[in-house]
């Protein structure tokens, strides 16, 4: 066997050990509330947050755990009851890889305008790569820590989404956590950015809806928003809100951030909340404002915004108050809304019916 | 290609030869290769020059209108064809109420430069005050052939009214070929630049087509028409990014603009967003809109039967 891949399996040994479940577990427990009720639903006031987390590598998996673990009560504090992390929210472990220094790094050049030279590795082509080797650490770690906090704070919580391996292919999944702190349910990403596609990540084949005591949540992961399809699948299922991790790869701009979950709540009631990864992270700059979307009726302002952070690119919270019964009242006196059987029975057996 | 969206502002509705003389010098100025009225053109004109007497309000004026207008309709239809043939463009030239049997429609009419119609295009949502009119849906969306300047053919098709709201019918044109909506609206004055931003400016950037957004100015029985009229296309290729080529104030009379058709291809390319659709992942919307017994669980959700 070649010595690279004997160290390289001896090195994903250690990183199992030090991001083994019990040490997660363990850490957390001098930490953690003991066990708090979840709080009593009112389908009136649901109260939920968005989280907006700023990328760091990592160079103990513990402070990763910390990180979650703060972001978590910190929306505690706020008394919610769903919490929405982004999308890609396990790429700061990275950083227990040997090299991550570098990425580190060429992420501090970016950040300070420098033109990112390369130094010979280009990161696209390395990262499905990294994700396919960090599966099995980040997998166990992951489930660990958030059924953990999901547990002691009395919580649902969208731990955003993750690249994973299962059965040899990448998947891009979120999961959802309930108040006892079990694995809720799970959604791969549907629809792929073009550089998901050269990454070879499978795509998902359909969207889930979980029923809950908070409503029926659906896990549209980031790209899935860019799609009216989306929202009005999750919406046919009986969806109630959607929970969508992003990590938007771009530049700020008002508009462009436009082009996502504000829309499709307008298109299909229902409740959005957004998590957003942002940072510098090896010339990749996410950026993004967490946000809780509704549609224009349910909203003060009439602009269907409840709650979105002013930073785009730095740590901030979301917090807001979902009225189920006003959104079914909604869907159920509409002043626009339709329905065509007949155009739908017309034209999307072609353009939906040919890929089946 | 230079397209125009006419609010109907500043245009004279009280008389039929100064409405076309308005309309006319407006074009001379604007000269666009293309142009598209607003939703309820043909209501306002023949409210306008009395071709038609007002209910108590709105709502009944409307329902005294579509009962009794096929002789205004051929009015109306004869006098835009006219105008496109003059001025040697294409003109979407609104909406009206179109009588067929029993069934009403709203519909909305483009003349081609020949002046002949090239497409004709029914409404397919209705609003539920629509629905309460008793209106009736098209069921087929058109799509059409229009010469750019240089002979270049785009591929067009018309969104009436409600319809910018609904997804469906964007997607349904884009999957089919359109490079080029053009959309007659017209809203209640008020807040209206977010019911828009999900409207209109939420299709063209889901399908990544251009869109002449035409919306009403004027008030018709006491009820006000406000919102603003705009050409739109993809953020990327735009001003500032905002999906704007040209937008107007809700009182502006027109907005023009060039459509780049090589810059919107290259951002086609470059982010492809209908091919990355994951079509297959939505097989179930087929089988949902097919299967019966969801139809009682539609009424019982929405409130309203789904045909």
């Amino acid at each position: 066997m070649d010595l690279n891949v004997i160290k390289q399996k001896l090195f994903r040994l250690y990183l199992a050990w030090i991001c083994r479940p019990y040490r997660v577990k363990k850490h957390l427990k001098s930490s953690l509330p003991a066990g708090r009720k979840p709080a009593p639903v009112n389908r009136r006031r649901i109260r939920a947050a968005a989280l907006q987390l700023e990328f760091k590598l990592v160079k103990n998996p513990l402070d990763y755990v910390d990180e979650m673990h703060r972001q978590v009560a910190k929306a505690a504090a706020k008394g919610t009851q769903v919490v929405v992390f982004p999308e890609y929210n396990s790429l700061p472990l990275l950083g227990l890889l040997p090299g991550s220094g570098e990425l580190e790094e060429r992420a501090q050049k970016s950040a300070e305008g420098e033109k990112d030279t390369g130094n010979g590795i280009d990161l696209e082509v390395l990262l499905p790569d990294l994700f396919r080797y960090m599966s099995p650490v980040v997998q166990p770690l992951v489930h660990a820590l958030f059924s953990s906090l999901a547990e002691a704070y009395g919580l649902y919580i969208m731990a955003g989404s993750h690249t994973l391996t299962e059965n040899g292919d990448l998947v891009n999944r979120a999961y959802l956590y309930d108040p006892s702190g079990k694995l809720k349910g799970a959604q791969d990403k549907v629809n792929l950015l073009p550089r998901e596609t050269t990454w070879n990540i499978k795509r998902g084949s359909t969207f889930s809806v979980f029923k809950t005591p908070l409503g029926n949540l659906g896990l549209p992961v980031c790209m899935d928003a860019t799609y009216y399809e989306t929202f009005r699948a999750l919406e046919l299922a009986g969806a109630d809100i959607a929970l969508l991790p992003i990590a938007d790869p771009q530049e700020y701009n008002f508009w462009l951030a436009l082009r996502g979950i504000w829309p499709r709540v307008q298109e299909s009631p229902l409740y959005g909340i957004k998590g957003a990864l942002v940072g510098n992270m090896a010339g990749f700059i996410f950026t993004g404002r967490a946000g809780i979307f509704a549609p224009l009726e349910l909203t003060p302002a009439g602009d269907g915004v409840l709650d979105e952070v002013e930073p785009c690119d730095r740590e901030a919270m979301a917090v807001a108050d979902l009225d189920l019964e006003a959104l079914h009242a909604l869907r159920a006196d509409h002043p626009w809304r339709d329905q065509n059987l007949a155009l739908y029975r017309r034209y999307f057996p072609e353009i939906y019916g040919s890929q089946i | 290609m230079r397209v125009s969206a006419i609010s109907l502002a500043e245009i004279n509705l009280e008389n039929l030869s100064r409405y076309r003389a308005d309309l006319s010098g407006l074009l001379d100025t604007l000269s666009p290769d293309l142009a598209v009225l607003p939703a309820y053109s043909a209501l306002a004109l023949g409210l306008g020059t009395g071709a038609f007497m007002p209910g108590p309000d709105f709502g009944a004026t409307f329902y005294i209108y579509s009962a009794d207008n096929e002789g205004w309709n051929d009015i109306f239809l004869d006098l835009h064809a006219d105008l496109a043939r003059e001025k040697g463009l294409y003109l979407a030239a609104g909406t009206t109420v179109e009588r067929k049997g029993n069934s009403y429609y709203h519909t909305a009419y483009c003349f081609d430069p020949a002046g002949e119609l090239c497409c004709r295009q029914r409404q397919t949502h209705l609003s539920q005050i629509e629905r309460e009119y008793d209106f009736s849906r098209g069921e087929v969306l058109d799509i059409f052939e229009l010469e750019g300047p240089g002979g270049k053919p785009y591929r067009a098709g018309l969104i009436v009214g409600n319809d910018a709201r609904h997804p469906e019918v964007g997607r349904i044109l884009a999957l089919r070929g359109a490079d080029l909506v053009l959309h007659s609206g017209a809203l209640e004055a008020g807040p209206n630049c977010w019911a828009q931003a999900a409207g209109m400016w939420s299709q063209v950037q889901q399908n990544q087509f251009f869109a002449v957004e035409a919306q009403l100015c004027g008030r018709m029985e006491g009820l006000p028409f406000e919102a603003a009229s705009a050409v739109l296309a993809p953020c990327e290729i735009t001003p500032g990014k905002s999906g704007y080529l040209a937008r107007g104030y809700p009182q502006t009379p027109a907005v023009t603009a060039g459509l780049d058709e090589e810059a919107r291809q290259e951002i086609k390319n470059n982010y492809p967003v209908l091919e990355l659709l994951n079509r297959g992942a939505f097989s179930d919307l087929v089988n949902f809109y097919n299967d019966p017994e969801e139809d009682r669980e539609t009424e019982r959700m929405y409130g309203f039967k789904r045909y």
